[in-house]
């Protein structure tokens, strides 16, 4: 008898399965209690609305609820220094490799850590900024340690506006990982410079032996950019199946 | 008063500054002997002026790394003026680093909130800069979870995904979660609200030395 009692007795899956359901037919009531109310509105209205006010109202409304620049709240500021921390202590190799006069060995060795850290940091915060903040986070230190690296500030604030042009946000995982592709790419030109072309000028060299010393000639330069590029992409895809699978976990709290 | 007091430690915007001069130069003079010449006597300059613990501290790396630098140099291209390029570029990394490492955390967060650098910018360095021994720890502690769990060795990228990488990932989120409730209850905001700085950062004789030394080192080096 207590056998039968106890598997007529819910468990607790079971019950959590009809709370959610539920949850959700109070949000389905809810929701169409809303759209009674709106469509009340619409006809109470005595002026006929032209079909361009609807659209303005539409996109104010839009815009209200999926502005752009959000402001940043203290816990996103923890999460990105953090995550920024961690992409410090993973990139204690750079003082080693920047040594080899390699073109892009920096960006090769560091491509990986530096594109999975800061996709990360994009999917928690989802904030225009979130990028440009990790780099100034990085580039006060870098500032006194490897100074030249503080141009990563410059190389986020393009890799943002080109993934904030094309997905007008980070609400799409996607503008994340393009964001995070071109973070470390965009600081071989920089690291170009710094290397290659101030000794140059210093001893007096022609234009191409400027840009391609260190590197035996353009191709392998282009290969060698290619490979940051991929590297890089790859680093942000694994960042972003990493936050992917935290939130089906539900770890990941708005 | 406080500008002849003695202190053992730089100003903190002058180890920036001081830091960008080192590597720039070291760089531009890489290929060089000048190169190497500057870098000692930047070495000796910080001796000097209260980095010695982490001069000291540095001395081994520079002198194994920089015998492999030498090594693989030379071995790569049979050219010792090449090989001594790699090495000096090495050693004006490293130098530059050492005002950086000697200088206390807390002190360049002061100096940025003296400068009027936004909250966000100083909670931020005050966060990471407290973090590092904690993800040290958190490392630590995933790693042993993974012994404990026989999950196989780290090198394995399956393994490095599933077992350090995840669980890692999610203990940070976690730690963030609550730290950022910690700072909010200890009444921290980023708005533009009024807050002291106890203990100032002022420029010393000593600071006003060490800079000039470094800017005589890099002409001296120019012009002879």
């Amino acid at each position: 008898m207590e056998e039968e009692k106890k598997d007529n007795v819910p468990n607790e899956s079971v019950l959590a399965d009809l709370l959610i359901d539920n949850i959700k037919s109070i949000d389905q009531e809810k929701e169409a209690v809303a759209d009674i109310a709106q469509t009340a509105r619409v006809s109470e209205n005595t002026k006929p609305q032209s079909v361009s006010d609807t659209r303005k109202e539409q996109a104010v409304s839009l815009e209200k609820n999926n502005k752009l620049f959000q402001k940043y709240k203290i816990k996103d500021i923890v999460f990105l220094a953090i995550i920024t921390a961690c992409t410090l202590v993973t990139g204690v190799v750079m003082p080693f490799v920047s040594g080899v006069q390699v073109f892009g060995i920096i960006q090769i060795c560091l491509g990986l850590q530096f594109s999975i850290l800061p996709v990360i940091g994009m999917m928690k915060v989802r904030k225009p900024g979130a990028l440009l903040l990790q780099s100034i986070f990085i580039s006060i230190f870098l500032a006194f340690m490897f100074t030249p690296m503080v141009s990563i500030i410059a190389c986020a604030l393009v890799a943002e506006a080109v993934a904030l042009l094309i997905f007008r946000g980070y609400k799409n995982d996607w503008a994340c990982v393009v964001a995070g592709t071109l973070y470390m790419p965009l600081t071989l030109p920089v690291l170009i410079l710094l290397y290659n072309v101030f000794p140059s000028i210093s001893k007096g060299k022609d234009a191409e032996q400027m840009f391609m010393a260190g590197s035996t000639n353009a191709g392998v330069a282009i290969g060698i950019s290619v490979a940051v590029v991929a590297i890089c992409f790859v680093g942000a895809v694994i960042g972003m199946i990493i936050m992917r699978e935290l939130k089906k976990a539900g770890k990941l709290k708005e | 008063m406080s500008f002849l007091k003695y202190k053992n430690y730089i100003y903190p915007l002058f180890v920036a500054i001081s830091s960008a001069i080192i590597i720039v130069f070291g760089l531009i003079e890489a290929t060089d002997i000048r190169g190497l010449y500057f870098l000692a006597g930047v070495y000796v300059w910080l001796l000097i002026f209260g980095c010695w613990k982490t001069c000291l501290r540095v001395l081994p790396v520079l002198v194994i790394a920089g015998g492999a630098f030498y090594g693989i140099g030379y071995l790569a291209s049979r050219n010792h003026a090449f090989a001594l390029a790699m090495v000096t570029r090495f050693f004006a990394v490293v130098i530059a680093v050492i005002p950086g490492m000697s200088i206390e955390p807390t002190a360049i967060t002061r100096n940025l909130s003296q400068l009027k650098v936004p909250r966000v910018v100083t909670l931020g360095v005050l966060i990471m800069y407290s973090f590092v021994p904690v993800l040290r720890a958190e490392i630590k502690r995933v790693r042993e979870a993974m012994k404990t769990r026989g999950a196989g060795s780290i090198l394995n990228p399956k393994i490095f995904y599933r077992a350090f990488l995840i669980p890692l990932v999610t203990r940070i989120v976690d730690i963030s979660d609550i730290l950022a409730l910690s700072i909010e209850t200890r009444g921290f905001t980023l708005g533009k609200t009024k807050y002291t700085v106890y203990k100032k950062e002022y420029i010393n004789v000593f600071d006003v030395l060490f800079i000039l030394g470094i800017i005589a080192g890099v002409v001296l080096t120019v012009v002879l």
